[in-house]
């Protein structure tokens, strides 16, 4: 037996069956990795959907304001009192959409 | 294509099953280098390593063993966290640990010597005489030119047989 054949059986281990609680261990932490990455997927769509659709109220928003007759008094539009309804819901959405906790869902 | 390359594939398409399979069929091999290199970080080590492989699945291209790519990703996570852990007393930090081996004074005599080298010069020697690594594949997986891989090789070589014969 030679030097290198010396030294590699001093270094041979006996084979050994796996270690299914390392494998297991593993194993939850590779559905872990797969949970975080689906809900950070679904975070990323979730804020890109609200952020095309709220860049979309305010191109609305911006082209009626632009359209609108200068002399239009618009508390005098049949459904004044709904639009104000509709922008003050909407205002408090945003409000709850963009405040910093809603960010963490 | 042989069977880690199909399972690799496999994992990379998100399959964490064929992943599990790649773990039960290697760690051994991983914790037993990193054992010997690392000594009582050893599992936190092997287990960062899969959790990297898993996260890099999609990098191994199949053009070598499977085993030398999770050794390449298992020694980075070695010197990065001999790294981050400063400059103390690397012989003690990283002392090998025995092995269950069928003759302790074998397993003395190969932890003394072990102890003895420097972290190259062991991972070299656990990869080229333990692991059954070729040069090149040594090389690779410590990124390192085959010459210079194979200077640390006899240099280690030449310290263990100096210190077994001691």
């Amino acid at each position: 037996m030679n030097e290198d054949e010396r030294i590699a059986a001093l270094f041979a281990s006996p084979e050994r069956a796996p270690d299914e609680a390392f494998v297991a261990r593993i194993g939850r932490a590779v559905r872990a990795e797969q949970r975080l990455a689906a809900a950070r997927r679904t975070a990323w769509r979730r804020f890109t959907v609200e952020c095309a659709a709220s860049a979309a109220i305010v191109t609305a928003f911006d082209l009626v304001w632009r359209l609108a007759p200068a002399e239009l008094d618009l508390t005098q539009l049949p459904a004044a009192p709904a639009a104000a309804a509709a922008v003050l819901v909407l205002a408090l959405w945003f409000a709850v959409e963009l405040r910093p906790a809603a960010t963490g869902r | 294509m042989d069977q880690d390359s199909v399972l690799a594939r496999e994992a990379a398409a998100g399959d964490a099953a064929a992943f599990t399979a790649l773990v039960r069929a290697h760690e051994a091999a991983v914790r037993r280098f990193l054992r010997r290199l690392a000594g009582e970080a050893a599992d936190d080590l092997a287990q960062e390593t899969f959790l990297r492989a898993w996260r890099m699945a999609g990098h191994y291209r199949g053009d070598g063993r499977y085993r030398a790519w999770l050794m390449r990703i298992a020694w980075t996570q070695f010197l990065g966290a001999h790294r981050a852990g400063g400059r103390r007393d690397a012989r003690e930090a990283a002392a090998p640990q025995p092995e269950r081996r069928r003759d302790p004074d074998a397993a003395i005599d190969l932890e003394r010597a072990l102890a003895g080298l420097g972290e190259r010069e062991r991972a070299a020697a656990l990869l080229c005489f333990g692991e059954g690594c070729s040069h090149a594949e040594a090389a690779g997986i410590m990124e390192l030119p085959l010459g210079t891989l194979k200077s640390i090789v006899a240099r280690a070589r030449a310290a263990l047989v100096e210190t077994l014969e001691a």
